[in-house]
């Protein structure tokens, strides 16, 4: 029998981002074609009760304790990691956010994911949680990919895209190198 | 049925690295064909400003180059569109709704042999009841309409409502009780005999027990509460003259409830210092007395009751909008007699559920209502309290997505009958201007107004304060012209009152501020404060400005906010609070123990041994010996612990792995000599004098890891550095205290929690029952302690006061004063938990019960989909 049934009359933020899905079904199913998919079963799974949240598109010198005084807003911190530039050890724009809870990380999905922290909207995303390594940016020099290839001009993340700088010719390829 | 099934899901375009998300904001995000009804201001609140909700008809809805898997133009089947209908009822302002519900209404009739789509009219009829309040009364609309063609769909809608009821009642859900008895009054007109008054009345004898039971009860204020709320919508549903009768009689009824005070709600006062009612900023009446009056007052005018939109119009022609041929007259169906139904069966339990959340009185609180320009509907309306819980439960209930919620406040006018507000955006000065008889009431104040109600709200707000923060946020960025002056009016006169404020309220206050300035570049008219900064530190209004600028610099940093200041206010940021890194005290060889120090520095840094530690602080207690100190473990943990300091002092997480690796030590000394345990918040607090946020936080660990306790801190703060209670003016003093009675009275609700968790064994639950006492009485402590430290200040009887006050009088008044505000924060704060967790609230422990198997319920899928 078909059955009607409907969780909410409006979209919640308290989900993972598509990013984080597709991302997910791309390792899952590299030729993945079929994007309109109910996400896998087994990353709901692990995010079931996830406490720990990516934090992106921070400044580069934004400061833990910046961080801190936002995020405790929506529950107690039980860790916070920065993200740091592989070579030079120094923050490059993300970080991981570890409640105590998974109904902490939700509230800051919902309440503090795109808002405001040190003048730049930040984005936040449930996480399936920190693992040694994870800390350190994944682009060629360093940092973050984005700020490889990004063609504006941004003060807070070192200014134009290091990638880009080099070679103002790097076209075609801006979602950064494949898989 | 797999036609019906809708496809909600955002394309994503492909990014490499892990942890790189940031790249997904560039994307095109859309709705994908027939997802309407959604509230999408970019998805997880990204893509602001772009990305507009379609607000127009489904043919107008075609976006350019959306890859869509059916042919374009074709129609969506019938129960997708039916759920679009109606979840988008009323939102399109160039819509008449009396049209979009007859539309809807067509959709559901024509189409209900489909056993698909009446599901669909049910289950998105009554959701929309119980989290878009607003559209009540055009749900109500569309089942009326369609009861004219097919008495089917008011039959089961009215079935399955009350059947929602009668679970929201046994389970004491009192707001979506509320919510669905307004639907079901709403379609009073439908009932061959009206039984929600009856319904009513049955509420109001339980709330007389539960009123006769105890005086402080609030569950049975909740009831009244229900009742009041309820027959506005009746009566404007249905005039019927026996009707108006009968609701008049209760509303005799509920008045000897409804306008006593309860004792409980001095305590939930927002403005409790003035000296006198007249000199409160607001009125600060309970929200059910007020309802009482307003009714009262609309029962003696005829029931006009204004703002209610009346959706229902049996009259009612659509303008023909397809150029089609003129539709033929209807006027033979119109003769047909509407079909009725039979008033559902409803039972009000003989004892009610209190519900799963401890209740108080409920103040209504407006920063703009009774003033000389009526901006919001004064509080002898009953519009101020319709309005009010309309909002108030969206906001509430909507909280999973405060973009659609900030967009439902900014189009209330929708919503409510026409001509209840002025146009949107109207200046407040030109508010004199309007023709007498044309409402004033601005619907960026009406909705501000609400969202503060919350922030203010005692003892506490449903959700975190800072949902709020966010939705005011989204609001300013929704409509920054509108929003912006209102905003700036609330702000003036949250000040002008902080003296008389609460002061938990204050500090709210002044949390909000700096946070929301901290999302709009810090822009503030200081200019006019300036006057302010003569004022003694002691006073309220001093503090606030003195808080809110630490606030700001948290978020921030120093120079970024003096930068947004005049002159005046630069004092207030010294240089010293540049330095991200302090200095190490024992640099200066006029410290005692200089060499000691900065030897212990190295020791630590090198993770020298344990035993080489012992010497160095083995000779520091020698020394402090030989001088007499009273207790020569002070200085040795200071050296140990600034030291410490200074190796943490690049970070949060590099201060943590440092107190990590010391921490026996520090639990050690703290077990020895209490004085030493204070030493080390003493040595927190001076390292980081210039940053006091940061010494709240790694005192805030400290406790996590029990190396200072609860009684320390409150010692520490409220005896140690009382100053003669000026410190209770500091946002220090009520950081530290604040901090560690939440982490303590949270733990207590934590373990009651536990205890009668009934997943956990019976034998496990006993042992935790057997903790309680202890934890709850560790609590009682605390709280006592609190109450002793500032009853003293707050009776002018700290010693020797007055004589050591430079300003003499001024002064002492003024630390009295904060006494009294401490005392009545701490006071209502241990009056809180022992609602909550009280040996008179929790009852014995309950026993295991064998519970037949539970019915495994079927997940709803992603959100909208169908469940195949």
């Amino acid at each position: 029998m078909p059955q009607f049934q409907m969780r909410s009359t409006v979209e919640r933020l308290d989900k993972p981002s598509s990013y984080a899905m597709s991302k997910y079904k791309k390792r899952r199913r590299p030729s993945g074609d079929d994007a309109n998919r109910a996400p896998s079963p087994d990353l709901e799974e692990k995010l079931r009760d996830a406490s720990t949240l990516y934090v992106g598109n921070l400044s580069f010198y934004t400061t833990e304790e910046q961080i801190h005084a936002l995020f405790s807003k929506a529950g107690e911190l039980k860790r916070l990691v920065m993200g740091l530039d592989r070579f030079s050890k120094t923050p490059c724009g993300f970080c991981f956010v570890e409640y105590y809870t998974h109904e902490d990380a939700l509230d800051c999905l919902k309440y503090i994911g795109g808002t405001k922290l040190d003048e730049r909207i930040i984005r936040c995303d449930l996480d399936e949680g920190f693992s040694e390594g994870r800390q350190y940016g994944r682009g060629k020099s360093g940092g973050q990919v984005r700020d490889e290839y990004r063609e504006e001009f941004d003060p807070g993340r070192g200014g134009f895209g290091k990638k880009f700088r080099e070679d103002e010719q790097a076209y075609g390829n801006e979602y950064g190198p494949g898989q | 049925m797999a036609l019906h099934r809708t496809i909600i899901s955002a394309s994503i375009l492909s990014v490499t690295a892990d942890d790189e998300r940031d790249m997904a904001d560039v994307d095109t995000r859309r709705e994908y064909g027939g997802g309407g009804g959604f509230r999408q201001n970019g998805g997880g609140g990204r893509a602001y400003g772009g990305n507009k909700r379609k607000r127009g008809r489904e043919d107008d809805d075609v976006e350019q180059g959306r890859p869509d898997r059916r042919p374009r133009h074709s129609e969506a089947p019938p129960g997708t569109r039916l759920r679009r209908a109606l979840l988008e009822i009323g939102d399109d302002p160039l819509r008449l709704p009396q049209e979009a519900a007859q539309n809807a209404a067509k959709l559901a009739t024509e189409n209900y042999e489909d056993e698909y789509v009446r599901d669909t009219f049910c289950t998105v009829a009554l959701k929309l009841a119980v989290e878009q309040p607003f559209k009540i009364p055009m749900i109500a609309g569309v089942i009326q309409y369609a009861n004219a063609d097919n008495s089917e769909v008011a039959k089961d809608i009215i079935s399955k409502a009350a059947s929602q009821l009668q679970e929201y009642l046994d389970g004491g859900h009192w707001r979506e009780l509320k919510l669905v008895l307004r639907l079901i009054a709403c379609l009073s007109p439908l009932y061959e005999e009206d039984g929600v008054l009856p319904v009513l009345d049955e509420l109001f004898n339980r709330a007389v027990d539960l009123q006769t039971a105890s005086q402080e009860d609030a569950v049975g204020l909740e009831l009244v509460k229900v009742i009041l709320l309820t027959i506005p919508y009746l009566l404007a549903a249905n005039g019927d003259a026996a009707l108006q009768q009968a609701a008049s009689e209760l509303l005799a009824r509920t008045d000897i409830i409804a306008s006593a005070q309860n004792p409980l709600e001095p305590l939930v006062d927002p403005y409790p210092d003035a000296n006198s009612p007249d000199e409160k900023p607001m009125a600060c009446a309970s929200v059910i007395s007020l309802l009482q009056r307003q009714l009262q007052d609309e029962e003696s005018n005829g029931w006009p009751l204004k703002c209610i939109p009346r959706v229902y119009d049996p009259s009612f022609k659509q303008a023909n909008t397809n150029g089609d041929a003129p539709e033929e007259t209807k006027s033979d169906e119109e003769a047909k007699p509407t079909p009725k139904h039979a008033f559902p069966t409803i039972t009000v339990p003989s004892t009610v559920n209190p519900g799963p959340k401890a209740l108080f009185p409920e103040i209504y609180f407006s920063l703009y209502a009774d003033q000389e320009i009526e901006s919001v509907p004064p509080t002898s309306s009953i519009s101020a309290c319709l309005l009010r819980d309309a909002i108030l439960d969206t906001i509430n209930i909507l909280d999973f997505n405060r973009n659609a919620t900030a967009r439902f406040l900014n189009d209330i006018d929708c919503y409510w009958a026409p001509d209840t507000f002025v146009k949107r955006s109207t200046a407040f000065d030109k508010l004199r201007d309007m023709p007498s008889g044309k409402s004033t009431w601005k619907p960026e104040d009406v909705a501000i107004d609400a969202i503060f109600s919350q922030i203010f709200q005692l003892p506490t707000p449903e959700h975190r304060l800072v949902y709020y923060h966010s939705l005011i946020t989204e609001s300013c960025k929704i409509s920054p012209g509108a929003i912006a002056p209102s905003l700036g009016r609330a702000i003036r006169f949250l000040f002008r009152g902080v003296d008389s404020m609460d002061m938990e309220l204050a500090f709210r206050f002044m949390d909000w501020f700096g946070h929301h300035l901290s999302n709009f570049e810090f822009r503030w008219k200081w200019a006019e404060w300036i006057p302010e900064l003569d004022l003694s530190a002691l006073s309220p209004k001093k503090a606030f400005i003195i808080g809110t600028l630490e606030k700001e610099i948290q978020l921030s940093f120093a120079k970024r906010v003096r930068d947004t200041l005049p002159a005046d206010y630069h004092p207030l940021i010294p240089p010293s609070k540049e330095n991200e890194i302090p200095e190490f005290k024992y640099n200066d060889d006029t410290t005692p123990y200089a060499k000691e120090g900065r030897e212990m520095l190295q020791m630590l840094r090198k993770k020298a041994a344990e035993d080489e530690i012992q010497t160095v602080l083995n000779t520091v207690q020698q020394q402090a010996l030989a001088h007499g100190t009273p207790d020569p473990l002070v200085p040795s943990t200071d050296i140990y612990m600034t030291s410490i300091l200074s190796i943490g002092s690049k970070s949060l997480s590099h201060v943590l792995s440092t107190i990590d690796r010391c921490k026996e030590r520090l639990l050690a000394v703290g077990a020895q000599s209490e004085l030493a345990r204070r030493q080390i918040i003493t040595s927190v607090v001076n390292f980081w004098s210039d940053h006091l946020g940061t010494a709240v936080n790694i005192i805030d660990k400290l406790l996590n890891y029990t190396i200072v306790t609860p009684m320390s801190v409150i010692q520490w703060t409220l005896q140690d550095r009382m100053d003669r209670g000026r410190a209770l003016a500091s946002l220090l003093a009520y950081e530290l205290v604040s901090i560690t009675m939440f982490k303590v009275t949270n733990r207590v609700r934590q373990v009651l929690r536990e205890r009668n968790n009934m997943a956990l064994p019976y034998e496990q639950r006993q042992q935790i029952d057997e903790a309680l006492p202890r934890e709850r009485q560790g609590m009682r402590d605390l709280f006592a302690a609190i109450e002793d430290a500032v009853a003293g200040v707050a009776a002018g009887a700290q010693d020797e006061m007055v004589e050591r006050y430079e300003d003499g009088d001024q002064e002492a008044e003024m630390v009295k004063m904060w006494g009294q505000k401490w005392l009545r924060v701490w006071r209502r704060k241990a009056a809180v938990e022992e609602a909550v967790v009280g040996e008179l609230v929790i009852g014995p422990l309950e026993e295991p019960v064998v519970l037949p198997e539970a019915v495994a319920e079927v997940e709803a899928e992603d959100d909208m989909d169908q469940v195949a």
